[in-house]
C-alpha cells in the first residue's frame, strides 16, 4: 500500500529532523543559548538570526534545538525507562501466572487510577523541579502500560507449540521470556513504545510548561511557550515557534508508530 | 453525512447562543489582584493580600494616612500625644456602627489594641505593637494608649491594616467572616475564585459610590493580559505582566499607571562562608552588574535602579548607584586579586514570581563574564521560605522586598543573608531613640551608605507598581504604606452606583451528594440485576482494596513533602512559639498512624478535614469546584465523542476515499496538539481578538446557565478537540474492525444498506474500545484540566490541588486526590459493566 510507505516516510523524515537536531544541538548550536543580550532582545527573523531573538535577546533556531535535545531526551529516558522495568514486569506476570500476576496488574490500576499531573506536581514539591523529576514522573505512568502490553503478548505466545517444545528441552521460565517470548512480542512493544514517545513528549511540553520541567538555561519548548505567551501581541512568533515544534514533533511520532503498527500487521499477514 | 452536517450546525448554534454579550452595570467595580488572600482577618496573619480586599473596604482603623503620608482621622475624631510622647488619647466618632448594627464602643478599641499587643497574638506587626503598655478608657467615647518607651512611628503604625477596630463580640469568625465598620460589607467569597463586598448602605461617612465590589485573583501574567484585554477587569492596581504594558499603551479602554511601592528588589548574597564572604567578591559581583539591562530585560523597563537598600521616593534617600559603576574588567581585577581569578560556582535559587525568574537569567549571563558559574535553581514559595529563607541553604537569591522601612533587618542576627556588623547595629540603635530630623536624615544616609560599602546584597531595583484601570474610572489612590486602595472614592465617571445589590450570591453547594449516591445506587443494583453477586462483589472488592492503597499511597507522599504549612501561612516574620501554636490548631500534632486514621476515620463519613489555609471545611471546597470541574469533564466529553466518534464512523464507512484519509490525517494533528497551547490559541482569537467570550473566569452557576456556559466554552473546546482526536482513531479502527466481521458481511448480503449495516450492526459492536478509551479520558479531564484551569482562570479542582501544594494546604491536596482516584476507579469499574452490557462477550471473559 503507498498510504502506508507514505506515512512511515514522512513519519521517519520529521522524526529523523527532530533527533538530528537534538543531537546537533548537544555539540553545537549557532548561538550560546545561555548568552543573554537584552539591547539586541524581540528582534524579528534576520540573516544573522533566522528566527528572530527572545525576550532575553536569544537566538530562537538554538533555542529551538536545543528544545529538541530536552524533549527528546526526557521522553526517551522517561520511555526507556518504563520500558526497562515495565517489560520484564510483564514477562514474569505472564510466565507467572497466579498473585504475582494479580499483584503486579493490580499496581497497573493503582497507577492509572492516580491524576498523573497532580502527582507530577506532588513529586516536584518533594525533590525540586528539575529533568529527573519530569523523567521519574513520566516513566511511572508509562510502566504499567508496558507491563500490560507485554502480559498480554506473553500469554499470547506461550500458548505457541515451540514454547511448549523449549519447555520441555528443559529450558526455565526466565530463559525462554528473554530468548523467545521478547523477540516475538518485540514488534507490538516497539510500536507502543513510539505511540508512548509521542504522549511522553506531549507530557514533558505541559510539565515545562507549569514549571516542572527541565530548569534554566536549558531550553525546553513548554518552556520557551509558558515565557513568551505574554508577549504574543508582539512578537507572536516566540509563542507560536515552540508549540509548533512540539505539535511537528508529536505528529511525526504518530505518523511513525502508525506506519510501524500497519507494516507490522502487513508483515504477519493478518 | 447530513446527520453529520446537521449536528455540527446544532452545535454552531449553540456555542452561539452561548455567545452573547453581557452588559455590565456600573456600580459593579470589578478588581483583579495577583494573590487570594488566605483569610480576612487582616489583623492575624501577614498576608498582604488580606490588606488588599478587607483594608479600608471593611475595616477601619482610630486614624489613616492621607495621600501625602500625613495621619487623618478615622474612627478616631481627633487625639492628642503627651509631650512625653507616651501616651496617646484618642476621641471616638459618635454614631459609629459594625455592619451587624452594633454600635462601636471604647470596649471593641480596648479589645482591638490589647489583642494585638498580646504575647500571643499571631499579628505581623506584633512586635511593633508589644511597645502598647496598657490601653484604657478614661471617659466615655475616649481611648488612651500608654506606650512602653516613646516611638515617633506609632500613629503610622495604627495606620496599618494589622490595627483595625473590629467587633469583640465577632471576632472570632473575622477570617471567615468578617464585620467592620467600614464603608463596605462582605457578602460572598467563592474560594478561588473571588470575593465580593457591598456597599454599606448605613455607613458613618459619606457613603461608597460603587454599589459592589468585586475582587478576582489571577497570578498568571498571560491570565492577566487575556483578562485585561477582553475587558473582564476595571482595576488591576498590581499587574504582573510588565512586558505586556507597552501593547496595553495603544488601547484606548485603558489608563496605566506606574507608580512606586517599598519594595527593593536585591540579589541576595549568603555571607556566611565561602567566597561571598569576601567583601572584595561581594565587590566584584556589584561592579559586574547591568542594573540598565536587568530593568530593561526583566521588568520590560519599568523600574527605578538602587544603590542600597531604600526607596528612592523617601525624602531621606540618597543616589548610591554610582557606588559600583557596570565595569565588568573592575570585578574581574577585584576577583583576581581575592584569588578567584579562575571563578567558581555559586547556586541561584529563585523563588516563583517572573520578576525573579527572569531578573536570574539575566543575572546569570552577567556573571558567566567574572567566570562566575550559576546554578540556577527554581523553587514554589513554601520551597524557598524553608531552603532559603529559613535554613540558609544557598548561594544567591532575588527576592523582593516589599515591607516598608525594613532596613532593619541588616541589623538581625540570623537573618538569611548572613550580614553581621556590629557598625551597622549601633547606627540602627542610634537611629531608634533620635527624635530630631536633621540627625534622623543623617543617620539614614549614613545606614545606606554603609550597606552600599559592605555591598552586603546586589541592591537592583525599586518594584514598580503597574496599574491598568477602565479609562473612565475615577479617584482611584493607593495607600502605599498598606498597599490598600481607597475603594470608598472610586467611581465609573459620571455614572454613579446602580442597584443595591443586595443579592448575595451563594452557590449551592453539597446538593450534589444526595443525587450522586442515588445514581451509585440505582448503577450498583442495575449491575447486579444483569451480572450477578460474585462479579459485581468482585469488582466492588478490587474498588474498595484500590481505594484503600490509594489512601496510603497519597498520605504517604504527602508525609514526606517538605515545607510546612503554619510556616507558609505565618509568612517571613514568624516567631517559633507562633507556628507551634498554629501547628496545634491546624491539627498537626500526633504521630503519622494516629493522624491517617483521623483523616480516612473523617472520610467514612464525609468529613475531609479542614482546610489549613481557608479554614473552611475541605468537602465544602470539593463541592464547589466539583460544581465547575464536573460539568467542564462532561462537557468536553460530550463534545469529543459528538466530533469523535461521528468523525471516526464517517471516515470507516468511506474507507479509503478523501474522506477517510482527510480525518485520519486531521487526527493525528489532533493528537499531536498540546490542549494549552491551543487554550492560548483560543484565548487570543475569540476572548482578545474577537472578544466573544471572557478571557477566563467563572462567574458560577448562580449568575445562570448561559453566562456560566459561556465561560466554559473554550476551555471545553482546548479539552475535548485533542481528546476527540484519539477517539476518532479508535472508532475508525473499531468499527473497521467489526464492519469486516461475518455478520455485518451477511446483513449486508441480506440487502441491507451500507450505512444501516454500520449503524445498526456493527456500531454497538465496536463501542467497547471506544468506551474503554472513554473511561480514560474523563478522569483525565476532570483532574487533568488542571493546566487549562489555569489558562482560564477556573475555579476547579486541578487548580485547587495546584494552589493548595504551592501553598502546603496538604489537607486538600490529599483528600482531592484521594476523591479523584475514587472517581476514576469508579468510572472504569461502571465503563467495564456497561461494556460487558453491550458486549456479552466481554462478561464471558471475565468469568473465565
Amino acid at each position: 500500500m503507498t498510504q502506508r510507505k507514505t506515512i512511515l516516510a514522512i513519519g521517519l523524515a520529521i522524526t529523523g529532523f527532530f533527533v538530528a537536531a537534538a543531537l546537533l544541538a548537544l555539540v553545537w548550536t549557532p548561538y550560546d543559548v545561555a548568552a543573554v543580550e537584552i539591547a539586541g532582545r524581540l528582534s524579528p527573523p534576520s540573516a544573522a538570526h533566522w528566527l528572530g531573538t527572545d525576550q532575553y535577546g536569544r537566538d530562537m533556531v538554538s533555542l529551538l534545538f536545543a528544545g529538541a535535545t530536552t524533549s527528546l531526551g526526557v521522553s526517551l529516558l522517561s520511555v526507556g525507562a518504563a520500558l526497562f522495568i515495565g517489560v520484564p514486569l510483564g514477562l514474569y506476570a505472564a510466565a507467572k501466572g497466579g498473585l504475582i500476576d494479580g499483584l503486579i496488574m493490580r499496581f497497573g490500576d493503582l497507577v492509572f487510577a492516580f491524576p498523573s499531573l497532580m502527582l507530577a506536581i506532588i513529586l516536584s514539591a518533594l525533590t525540586g523541579p528539575g529533568a529527573s523529576n519530569a523523567i521519574i514522573a513520566i516513566a511511572i505512568f508509562n510502566i504499567p502500560v508496558f507491563a500490560r502490553l507485554t502480559r498480554g503478548e506473553a500469554r499470547r505466545v506461550w500458548t505457541y507449540d515451540y514454547i511448549a517444545a523449549a519447555q520441555i528441552a528443559g529450558k526455565a521460565a526466565p530463559r525462554i521470556s528473554f530468548e523467545h517470548i521478547l523477540p516475538n512480542i518485540a514488534g507490538p512493544l516497539l510500536v507502543q513504545a513510539t505511540i508512548q514517545f509521542a504522549l511522553a513528549l506531549i507530557a514533558e511540553a505541559g510539565l515545562s510548561y507549569v514549571g516542572l520541567g527541565v530548569q534554566s538555561p536549558q531550553p525546553s519548548w513548554g518552556r520557551m511557550l509558558a515565557e513568551s505567551q505574554t508577549l504574543i501581541g508582539t512578537a507572536p512568533q516566540l509563542a507560536i515557534l515552540p508549540g509548533a515544534a512540539i505539535l511537528l514533533a508529536v505528529f511525526g511520532l504518530t505518523l511513525l508508530g502508525d506506519g510501524l503498527g500497519e507494516t507490522l500487521r502487513g508483515a504477519r499477514g493478518a | 453525512m447530513t446527520a453529520l452536517l446537521r449536528l455540527v450546525v446544532v452545535l454552531l448554534l449553540s456555542l452561539a447562543a452561548v455567545v452573547a454579550v453581557s452588559a455590565q452595570a456600573q456600580g459593579n467595580l470589578r478588581v483583579a489582584l495577583q494573590l487570594e488572600p488566605p483569610n480576612l482577618d487582616p489583623t492575624s496573619g501577614a498576608a498582604v493580600a488580606i490588606d488588599e480586599v478587607v483594608y479600608a473596604t471593611i475595616f477601619e482603623g482610630l486614624v489613616r494616612a492621607d495621600t501625602d503620608g500625613s495621619i487623618r482621622p478615622l474612627l478616631a475624631e481627633s487625639w492628642t500625644v503627651s509631650s512625653d510622647g507616651l501616651v496617646h488619647d484618642f476621641k471616638l466618632r459618635g454614631g459609629v456602627r459594625f455592619h451587624d448594627g452594633r454600635p462601636l464602643t471604647e470596649d471593641d478599641v480596648i479589645f482591638s489594641l490589647l489583642r494585638i499587643s498580646a504575647k500571643t497574638s499571631s499579628n505581623a506587626q506584633a512586635q511593633a505593637f508589644s511597645r502598647i503598655a496598657a490601653v484604657t478608657s478614661p471617659a466615655p467615647g475616649r481611648v488612651r494608649i500608654r506606650l512602653k518607651a516613646p516611638d515617633a512611628n506609632f500613629l503610622t503604625l495604627l495606620t496599618l491594616g494589622d490595627a483595625v477596630i473590629v467587633p469583640r463580640h465577632a471576632a472570632k469568625t473575622l477570617a471567615t467572616d468578617p464585620i467592620g465598620t467600614g464603608p463596605f460589607r462582605f457578602a460572598d467569597w467563592r474560594r478561588g475564585s473571588d470575593i465580593t463586598l457591598v456597599r454599606n448602605p448605613n455607613y458613618w461617612g459619606k457613603p461608597a459610590r460603587l454599589a459592589r465590589l468585586t475582587f478576582r485573583f489571577i497570578a498568571d501574567p498571560s491570565a492577566a493580559y487575556a483578562a485585561v484585554k477582553a475587558g473582564d477587569i476595571d482595576l488591576f492596581p498590581d499587574y504582573p505582566a510588565p512586558e505586556t504594558f507597552g501593547q496595553l499603551r495603544s488601547d484606548p479602554r485603558l489608563k496605566l499607571t506606574v507608580g512606586p511601592t517599598e519594595g527593593e528588589v536585591i540579589l541576595s548574597m549568603n555571607q556566611r562562608q565561602g567566597p561571598l564572604a569576601n567583601l572584595a567578591v561581594r565587590r566584584a559581583i556589584a561592579h559586574a552588574l547591568d542594573r540598565r539591562a536587568i530593568i530593561d530585560g526583566a521588568m520590560f523597563g519599568y523600574g527605578v535602579p538602587i544603590g542600597s537598600h531604600f526607596p528612592p521616593q523617601s525624602p531621606d534617600y540618597i543616589d548610591l548607584t554610582g557606588r559600583y559603576p557596570h565595569d565588568v574588567e573592575a570585578g574581574r581585577r577585584l576577583l583576581a586579586e581575592a584569588g578567584y581569578a579562575d571563578g567558581f560556582t555559586l547556586r541561584l535559587k529563585l523563588p516563583p514570581q517572573s520578576y525573579a525568574r527572569r531578573t536570574g537569567e539575566i543575572i546569570a549571563a552577567q556573571l558567566a563574564k567574572l567566570k562566575i558559574k550559576v546554578r540556577i535553581q527554581n523553587l514554589e514559595w513554601p520551597g524557598w521560605l524553608d531552603e532559603v529563607f529559613a535554613r540558609h541553604d544557598y548561594d544567591l537569591t532575588i527576592v523582593n522586598h516589599a515591607e516598608p522601612f525594613d532596613y532593619d533587618i541588616y541589623g538581625r542576627t540570623g537573618y538569611y543573608f548572613g550580614y553581621d556588623s556590629p557598625a551597622y547595629r549601633a547606627l540602627l540603635a542610634r537611629l531608634q531613640t533620635a527624635r530630631d530630623p536633621a540627625t534622623r536624615h543623617g543617620l539614614l544616609a549614613e545606614i545606606q551608605r554603609t550597606l552600599a560599602d559592605d555591598a552586603v546584597n546586589g541592591f537592583l531595583f525599586q518594584f514598580p507598581r503597574l496599574g491598568v484601570q477602565d479609562a473612565r474610572l475615577q479617584d482611584v489612590w493607593i495607600n502605599t504604606p498598606n498597599q490598600a486602595i481607597d475603594f470608598a472614592t472610586v467611581s465609573f465617571g459620571g455614572a454613579a452606583g446602580g442597584d443595591d445589590a443586595s443579592s448575595d450570591k451563594s452557590i449551592a453547594s453539597g446538593g450534589w451528594g444526595i443525587p450522586a449516591l442515588l445514581l451509585l445506587l440505582i448503577g450498583v443494583a442495575a449491575a447486579l440485576w444483569r451480572f450477578g453477586l460474585p462479579y459485581v462483589a468482585s469488582r466492588l472488592g478490587s474498588f474498595a482494596m484500590t481505594l484503600v492503597a490509594a489512601t496510603v499511597v497519597i498520605f504517604a507522599l504527602i508525609q514526606v513533602v517538605p515545607g510546612d504549612p503554619a510556616a507558609y501561612m505565618m509568612g517571613l516574620g514568624a516567631t517559633p512559639q507562633a507556628i507551634a501554636a498554629l501547628h496545634a490548631e491546624l491539627g498537626l500534632t500526633g504521630s503519622v498512624p494516629e493522624r491517617y486514621l483521623a483523616w480516612v476515620g473523617g472520610m467514612l463519613h464525609g468529613d475531609f478535614g479542614i482546610s489549613y489555609v481557608y479554614r473552611v471545611p475541605v468537602a465544602g471546597l470539593l463541592a464547589d469546584r466539583f460544581a465547575l470541574s464536573l460539568p467542564l469533564a462532561g462537557l468536553a466529553t460530550a463534545l469529543s465523542i459528538l466530533v469523535g466518534v461521528s468523525a471516526g464512523y464517517w471516515a470507516a464507512l468511506r474507507r479509503g476515499s478523501a474522506v477517510d484519509v482527510v480525518i485520519s490525517w486531521l487526527a493525528r494533528l489532533g493528537i499531536a496538539l498540546p490542549s494549552f497551547w491551543l487554550a492560548m490559541l483560543l484565548v487570543l482569537l475569540f476572548a482578545v481578538g474577537l472578544g466573544w467570550v471572557e478571557a477566563g473566569g467563572f462567574p458560577g452557576w448562580s449568575a445562570g446557565t448561559g453566562p456560566a456556559l459561556r465561560a466554559l466554552a473554550l476551555p471545553m473546546v482546548a479539552l475535548a478537540l485533542p481528546q476527540a482526536a484519539i477517539l476518532a482513531r479508535v472508532t475508525r479502527a473499531s468499527l473497521l474492525e467489526t464492519l469486516d466481521e461475518d455478520y455485518v458481511r451477511t446483513a449486508r448480503a441480506k440487502g441491507l444498506g451500507r450505512a444501516r449495516a454500520a449503524f445498526r450492526h456493527a456500531l454497538p459492536n465496536a463501542l467497547g474500545p471506544v468506551l474503554t478509551v472513554l473511561g480514560l479520558q474523563f478522569p483525565f479531564l476532570l483532574a487533568g484540566g488542571a493546566i487549562i484551569e489555569n489558562i482560564f482562570f477556573l475555579p476547579g479542582l486541578g487548580r485547587l490541588v495546584i494552589q493548595a501544594i504551592a501553598q502546603r494546604d496538604l489537607i486538600v491536596v490529599q483528600s482531592v486526590v484521594v476523591v479523584l482516584v475514587a472517581v476514576t476507579v469508579l468510572v472504569s469499574l461502571l465503563i467495564d459493566m456497561l461494556a460487558a452490557a453491550i458486549d456479552p462477550r466481554l462478561r464471558e471473559g471475565e468469568r473465565r
